[in-house]
């Protein structure tokens, strides 16, 4: 069973992360998904894999009306990331999914039809949720070839998809980043192998560092706040990757 | 329709449909050989001569009842197509149903209430739909087959007539009558993957 925790809270415009789901199965990989709201419009980050879906959608509606939620961002193509979206449609057959334009022909095999999807250019673009206007950050070949985060200056929030994730080992599922040196260790591996471009990284972390950011959510593992959050960038851009083994 | 009750039926199905297209590469083929003998039997009746018009003529029958089955073998094959899409759409409707329901088990409150609605309207809606989609296809699948059948029927009534004709054939008589058994053997044949045809059609098919 997953839970659903606020991670900001500024009147109505919220930002949810559903996370640690217990019962989860060994052989799926644990991901976090994040709820934005602001008046009563609530967009899905990286909504996660159609087998988490009970999982997410009965945490989710603890906080929150599913009916209400109008859009859905996609990071990049992945299974755990998209695969769920069949179901969301059910719920309503409108919502709108912002991913890059590279997957507008991929994602729809999961679901959706031709007006589902807001191709999202390569340099990004905003997307309005409620009254607040969040801005899609490209992150391409970070994993993925067609790769977004999602900055919220309002709450300085920057979701980051893959970028900060680490395979946290059972027991050590807190929701923060506590013990920077001690957390990285279960990241270093994950971003040596699923990161392939030197220059794309050093690209993303020098943008990125320009923002305002009080937290970094990626969508595995623990969210990195107030000076983890440089403390990583700095980590990531210092580091190797593009290898086969650590 | 429960969900793996569901997926045991879409499994079947799709393994009916590679039957039923074995079935029906086997009558192409045959079909594909009746249309070179007839042309043959068509050049063997000119040299015959007047004691072979009658031949010649079955022989030209012969030949547009081979292209007519080939055009019967084509649309079926579409038509299984059809099924095979059919089961795709029933099976991914299945498994958002199956993870509808573990979410339904798993929601609280007004979450529970809105999934219960939500499956409901989905079980007479979309299943209740795609299970008709399934029904009517099986049922035009079964009259393809009985048109099928008929038309096998006829291209036997013609080599069976070829054989009549092959005895007035003069000199000639015994390469006709060598000609028109083997149309015979191959409508036999054709006859044979029908019937097998059919019979996986009637066997498994549950409208």
């Amino acid at each position: 069973m997953k839970t659903a925790r606020i991670i900001y809270e500024d009147g109505d415009h919220k930002w949810l992360a559903i996370v640690r789901d217990t019962s989860r199965p060994e052989f799926l990989i644990d991901t976090n998904e994040y709820l934005v709201t602001s008046d009563g419009d609530g967009m899905l980050l990286d909504p996660g894999g159609s087998e988490i879906f009970p999982a997410v959608f009965s945490a989710l509606s603890t906080s929150f009306d599913p009916r209400c939620i109008g859009k859905i961002f996609s990071s990049h193509q992945d299974p755990d990331v998209i695969s769920s979206l069949p179901m969301w449609l059910e719920f309503n057959p409108g919502i709108k999914c912002y991913l890059s334009w590279l997957w507008q022909g991929f994602v729809p095999h999961f679901a959706g039809e031709a007006d589902t999807f807001v191709p999202i250019p390569d340099n990004g673009m905003e997307i309005p949720v409620g009254s607040r206007r969040l801005r899609a950050i490209a992150a391409h070949y970070l994993h993925s070839s067609g790769n977004f985060h999602l900055y919220d200056a309002g709450a300085g929030i920057l979701f980051s998809g893959d970028v900060g994730a680490a395979l946290l080992p059972r027991g050590e599922d807190g929701l923060f980043v506590e013990d920077f040196d001690r957390h990285i260790r279960h990241a270093e591996g994950f971003h040596r192998r699923w990161m392939g471009s030197d220059k794309a990284k050093n690209d993303w972390c020098a943008r990125v560092s320009a923002l305002d950011i009080d937290m970094l959510c990626p969508q595995h593992g623990a969210i990195y706040r107030g000076a983890d959050v440089k403390r990583f960038i700095d980590w990531f851009s210092r580091l190797e990757i593009g290898v086969l083994k650590t | 329709m429960t969900n793996p009750r569901c997926s045991a039926e879409a499994g079947r199905e799709l393994r009916r449909m590679v039957r039923i297209n074995e079935g029906i590469k086997s009558v192409v083929s045959a079909a594909f050989k009746i249309n070179l003998m007839a042309m043959n039997a068509i050049f063997l009746a000119k040299r015959a001569g007047q004691s072979a018009l009658g031949f010649g003529v079955l022989s030209n029958e012969l030949r547009s009842f081979a292209g007519d089955l080939q055009q019967q073998m084509a649309a079926l094959r579409e038509a299984t197509s059809a099924s095979v899409a059919a089961v795709t759409v029933l099976v991914k409707q299945s498994r958002v149903s199956r993870l509808l329901e573990r979410a339904g088990v798993e929601a609280q409150g007004e979450s529970k209430t809105l999934i219960q609605e939500l499956l409901q309207l989905r079980a007479e809606t979309r299943l209740a739909g795609s299970n008709q989609q399934m029904a009517t296809l099986n049922r035009g699948l079964s009259h393809m087959i009985a048109d099928t059948v008929q038309l096998v029927e006829l291209g036997s009534v013609l080599a069976r007539s070829a054989k009549i004709e092959a005895a007035y054939g003069g000199g000639f008589s015994v390469a006709l009558m060598q000609v028109s058994s083997d149309f015979e053997k191959m409508i036999g044949e054709i006859r044979q993957s029908l019937e097998s045809l059919s019979g996986t059609q009637e066997e498994d098919f549950v409208a």
